[in-house]
């Protein structure tokens, strides 16, 4: 659905690169994860795929279109959601909708099913200058699905959400892939990307590290953890050991024998950690 | 494509009529139309007026008003006082063994010319079935001033043509909104020729409505359009440079509005300058326009001449396109 060779970005001409040769492929009726933190590119990324930059360097096919011949007839296909909620203030929910139905040329969906869909109904008639900046950014979100895209990007779909919505906006990312949509997830939150996408790319400096499934991940970085809080002192102490370090293993012995114990359980690490494990960065 | 860009002016009509400034921009015009009619009646005569007495012969009246509008008076006083009021009548009373012409004499000449003319051809027992010749108009038809202020009414519409894009596009902008148009099928110049049909279709509507209540009904109005036509479209690239880059509708507007200078500019160079340097004002497409709506105004214009000022229009304003297109392009992806 996606192919993309040695992609390239830069915003000024001083050889400074906001995305650097770049390669990745997304099969048809993937979820894909783009993750990496603030400033390493996602949004660039983004932005060249779905034609809002210029292509400068490399070659990208998206929906079986070459980047390099622009047709605009390509977005039938194609649906985006803005990292930024951009709907017009002036208009009402439903008219938003109605009138980018109406910009496309295949058939559409129901824009009050898709209201009710990300919880906006009886607010139809409202202007979206009144809502709230979680209600703009539903909407943004509803309108990328009018045109019933086979290729889906989203950019940070749940940022700012409250977790209720936030779960509901997860559902319909999860039925529109038992539809076989094909979906370009960028997001900073590994836990989104984790529950959501069947490969996640880690991506920063403008450059991918790794790309691989999330249990893949796990199994290959991920160990067990202890996590085991103790006095010592008469003061609180908290640590976290690795169940296959040897050192730690020992630690862990004499801690449990020679003090008093609070609370010790196990965890599984984390695509975060292991995004800080492989990057040798956090994600904020 | 031509549904989506039809689609593009219907959101921005519906968004014009929800904005109290669009509103504004849009009536203003009009009700500048009124004021002129109400203001300055004297001015919008648009025919020859001539007053006679009660008591003249019915075909001699009869005669007089099939070429000029007829008021009757019961007395040559009163005849006399309605000629001496500020805009221009011409009297006319029987005094053995012809008529008389009575003017106040600060008339424009054409006005006795014409009621000397209707005289002689009453004397001569001409009627309109036997004249094989066209009655002149002595290029007075309608008063000159009135033509002038018509003529600046119509270029400050063209003006505000480029205001209601410029606002279109802040509010575009400011909602963040190009993006999202963008990543649908529409182009890149399909949205930007729906973007430009609010102004357009607003401001011929606004100049035919003008006019109308001006009484100005029997004037080319394909000549007119097709001047007001033209001559918007360097007002709409200085609206769609001005939109893009203003983050407010008070900025763009400011902008815009200094498309006034050219205009007035033009207009005093019409108006004032002495024939041998009118051609210091040759490069402005506004001087053109305004000469062309002079001539359909004042019924004076043909068509070679209405499409020469229309060629050059075009083609001044085509360079100053080929330039700007670039920025604009860029503006909006
Ligand atoms: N319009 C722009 N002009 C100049 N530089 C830009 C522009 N947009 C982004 N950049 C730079 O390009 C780099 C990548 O930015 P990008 O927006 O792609 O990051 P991101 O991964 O989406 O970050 P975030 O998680 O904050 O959205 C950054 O260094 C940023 O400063
Ligand atoms: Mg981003």
């Amino acid at each position: 659905m996606i192919t993309v060779r040695n992609l390239s970005h830069s915003y000024s001409k001083d050889g400074k690169m906001a995305v650097n040769d770049i390669s990745f492929e997304i099969e048809r009726g993937e979820t894909f994860g783009f993750l990496g933190p603030s400033g390493a590119g996602k949004s660039t990324t983004q932005g060249v795929l779905t034609g809002l930059l210029k292509l400068q360097k490399g070659e990208v096919t998206v929906a079986g279109y070459d980047l390099n011949k622009v047709r605009n007839e390509r977005f039938n296909k194609i649906g985006v959601s803005f990292e930024q909620s951009n709907v017009y203030s002036k208009l009402t929910a439903l008219e938003n909708l109605k009138y980018f139905a109406d910009l496309f040329d295949v058939p559409t969906r129901d824009p009050h099913e898709l209201l009710a869909l990300v919880g906006l109904e009886g607010r139809e008639k409202d202007r979206a200058g009144s809502f709230s900046k979680g209600m703009k950014h539903r909407l943004t979100f509803a309108r990328s699905m009018i045109n019933r895209p086979e290729l889906w990007f989203l950019d940070e779909p749940t940022t700012g959400l409250d977790p209720a919505i936030a779960a509901t906006i997860k559902d319909i990312i999860k039925e529109e892939k038992a539809k076989g949509t094909t979906t370009f997830l960028t997001t900073h939150n590994m836990y989104i990307a984790d529950e959501l996408c069947d490969r996640v790319a880690f991506i920063i400096d403008g450059e991918i590290r790794l790309i691989d499934t999330p249990r893949n991940l796990k199994q290959r970085f991920g160990q067990k953890l202890i996590e085991v809080e103790y006095i010592a002192d008469s003061r609180p102490v908290k640590e976290t050991l690795k169940t296959i370090d040897d050192g730690d293993r020992r630690k862990l012995a004499g801690i449990v024998t020679s003090y008093d114990i609070v609370t010790m359980h196990s965890k599984e690490a984390t695509l975060e950690e292991i995004f800080i494990q492989v990057t040798g960065r956090g994600l904020l | 494509m031509i549904a989506k860009i039809l689609r593009i002016f219907r959101r921005d009509a519906l968004v014009a009529t929800r904005d109290s400034m669009l509103i504004l921009i849009i009536a203003m015009p009009i009700a500048l139309a009124v004021g002129i009619l109400l203001f300055a009646p004297g001015i919008t005569d648009s025919s020859v007026r001539i007053g006679l007495l009660k008591d003249d012969g019915a075909e001699h009246i009869a005669f007089m008003e099939n070429y000029a509008q007829v008021e009757l008076f019961g007395s040559v006083q009163e005849l006399e006082r309605r000629v001496n009021k500020r805009d221009e009548i011409a009297g006319m009373v029987f005094m053995d063994p012809g008529y008389e012409i009575i003017v106040q004499g600060d008339e424009d000449p054409g006005l006795l010319n014409y009621a000397k003319f209707l005289n002689s051809l009453f004397t001569l027992g001409i009627t309109r079935e036997d004249a094989t010749a066209q009655m002149l108009s002595f290029e007075k038809t309608v008063p000159p001033l009135k033509t002038k202020l018509v003529n600046m009414l119509i270029l400050m519409m063209i003006m505000l043509a480029g205001m209601i894009i410029s606002l279109g596009i802040v509010e575009e902008k400011a909602d963040n909104t190009i993006n999202a148009i963008n990543v649908t099928p529409v182009s890149q110049n399909g949205f930007i020729v729906g973007k430009s049909l609010l102004g357009v279709v607003s401001t011929l509507g606004s100049i035919v409505v003008s006019l109308l209540i001006l009484g100005y009904r029997d004037i080319d109005w394909l000549m007119i359009l097709l001047v007001g036509l033209t001559s918007m479209m360097l007002t709409f690239i200085v609206g769609f440079l001005q939109g893009l880059g203003s983050d407010d509708v008070i900025a763009a507007a400011a902008g815009v509005k200094m498309t006034m200078l050219p205009i007035a500019g033009s207009i005093a160079g019409y108006e004032l300058l002495a024939e041998r340097w009118q051609w210091t004002m040759y490069w402005s497409p506004f001087y053109w326009a305004y000469k062309a709506n002079d001539l359909i105004l004042s019924k004076r214009a043909d068509w070679p001449t209405v499409l020469v000022c229309v060629g050059l229009v075009l083609g001044i304003s085509m360079l100053i396109f080929i330039m700007a297109m670039p920025k604009i392009r860029k503006g909006l992806s």
